[in-house]
């Protein structure tokens, strides 16, 4: 799986999955709420009954006692009265009540219901009855439903996003496969040009026929070093590191003499700076193609008649060019498998891609600094 | 202080049940069902300020309207007549009768 279409994966599902617990918590809240409100009016239903108990009792009490009147005692609820005036009369509940405007309310896990009374017997205007609250015990029903569901939409989204991904990544593999056999076709005919260009004998061509071998030379060179390339990234999986201490020095004075030719055809100027032995721990191939990859790209984009300026130090190299520079927009999109910003120049646009995969490798920092018609300046720290 | 205290609640209890007999018992007698008229009240007017206030409109001016006896036995025999009593002694009468019969205290 490309890091790109991870990438891809990893965005539609969050967005996906935020939406749907953003519309999840929504649906749910609302029904928590609709629960609740609905506890209240069976609450509310169940202390009017209550309510009309206990005005029955009072006209019993207050009709059939002369002497002493019983104040009416349930198990299921506790009550109290009060007179017109809002004075108590008569109470069986823990609690004061201060506010009888309302007719339902809940005080310390007790559900109250006021009502008002005529005829006022045993003095009583307004009655308060009393009974423990239901809790709401949706919530942990709630939060295992959600779960579920979350748990469905990640897996649903991930095979919707596979399921939309699909296309691109057949045409991916498409192209991969399409390099891979180029590539594949290539190697016989290169590797025979280059031969025999370098057994030829110099001095036996006249000067007409040695400026077209040397271009013939660059050419080879050039489709060599992207053959070389395509020979990696396809590879690059499949074959371990071999790491060995290189001396950083020599292969980066073999590899400006090897890209010597093609910078001649540009009339370029090779400003090189090498400090003798700089070591460095990584395989020989992957700094090569690191090195290739930087100086090829310094020598195709530059402007002819300019300088290329190539300087080791212990710890960096740097490789400028006078060229037509980059944006910051493409500088941020550099790294990605074939992007390639001027398409008048060939190639397939995985040179930086190759790069990047080296230096994370090998944990090297990259610099790249540009500007427009002025040049690039790109630098590996380690 | 205490015994002072005792003598003073006594006598004035003694005073007072001497006043009612005086001022309501002797036109009503022991068997008027006192119990029974504020059970009316009560049922009527709730609270004890506006008990007392109705108990003391009816006896200042007794009408058919102000009585919380049935209409039918009102109708037959009519409304008592206007009290001879003072403002201040009806009053007092009203406060004892109140706290001799009302429903709130015999409640348990």
């Amino acid at each position: 799986m490309y890091k790109s279409e991870k990438q891809t994966i990893f965005y539609v599902l969050a967005l996906y999955l935020s939406s749907t617990l953003l519309l999840i918590t929504t649906l749910f809240t609302g029904y928590y709420f609709y629960k609740q409100e609905e506890l209240i009016h069976t609450e509310k239903e169940i202390l009017k009954q209550y309510s009309l108990t206990l005005e029955e009792t009072l006209l019993s009490v207050h009709e059939n006692s002369d002497e002493k009147y019983e104040y009416p005692r349930f198990k299921n609820f506790k009550s109290a009265i009060y007179d017109i005036d809002k004075n108590l009369i008569f109470s069986t509940l823990d609690t004061k009540i201060e506010n009888l405007d309302k007719d339902f309310f809940v005080k310390d896990s007790n559900a109250y219901y006021v009502s008002s009374l005529k005829p006022y017997y045993l003095g009583a205007a307004y009655s308060v009855v009393e009974k423990k609250k239901k809790p709401i015990n949706i919530l942990n029903d709630l939060i295992i439903s959600a779960m579920i569901v979350i748990t469905i939409t990640i897996i649903t989204s991930f095979f919707l996003v596979k399921l939309v991904l699909k296309p691109l990544r057949d045409n991916l593999r498409l192209l991969d496969n399409f390099i891979k056999e180029t590539t594949h076709e290539l190697n016989t005919p290169i590797t025979t040009i280059l031969a025999n260009i370098e057994t030829l004998d110099a001095k036996s061509c006249d000067e007409k026929s040695m400026r077209k071998l040397q271009r013939i030379k660059t050419a080879s060179t050039t489709i060599s070093n992207l053959y070389q390339d395509l020979v990696y990234l396809l590879l690059n999986h499949q074959i371990s590191s071999q790491n060995e201490e290189l001396n950083l020095s020599e292969i980066l004075n073999q590899r400006v003499h090897y890209f010597s030719q093609m910078a001649n055809v540009k009339k370029l100027n090779l400003n090189v700076d090498i400090k003798e032995d700089v070591y460095f721990n990584a395989d020989r191939q992957k700094i090569e193609r690191l090195i290739d990859n930087i100086l090829s790209n310094a020598i195709k984009y530059t402007n002819k008649f300019t300088t290329i300026k190539v300087v080791l130090t212990q710890h960096t190299l740097s490789i400028s060019d006078e060229g037509k520079g980059m944006s910051q927009d493409e500088i941020s999109t550099i790294f990605q498998r074939y992007r390639r910003f001027d398409k008048t120049q060939g190639g397939f646009g995985i040179g930086y891609s190759i790069i990047k995969s080296i230096i994370d490798e090998y944990g090297i920092k990259i610099d790249i600094e540009s500007e427009i018609q002025k040049g690039t300046k790109v630098t590996l720290s380690w | 202080m205490v015994k002072i205290t005792l003598f003073i609640v006594l006598l004035s209890s003694f005073l007072n049940a001497s006043s009612f007999e005086e001022n309501c018992l002797s036109c009503h007698g022991n068997d008027f069902k006192f119990n029974m008229m504020m059970k009316k009240y009560t049922q009527k007017y709730s609270s004890e300020k506006r008990i007392k206030e109705a108990i003391f409109n009816y006896l200042k001016e007794p009408t058919v309207e102000k009585s919380v006896l049935p209409y039918e036995y009102i109708n037959r025999f009519g409304p008592k007549e206007k009290t001879t009593l003072d403002d201040k002694t009806l009053r007092e009468m009203i406060d004892i009768y109140y706290d001799k019969f009302n429903i709130q205290s015999k409640i348990y």
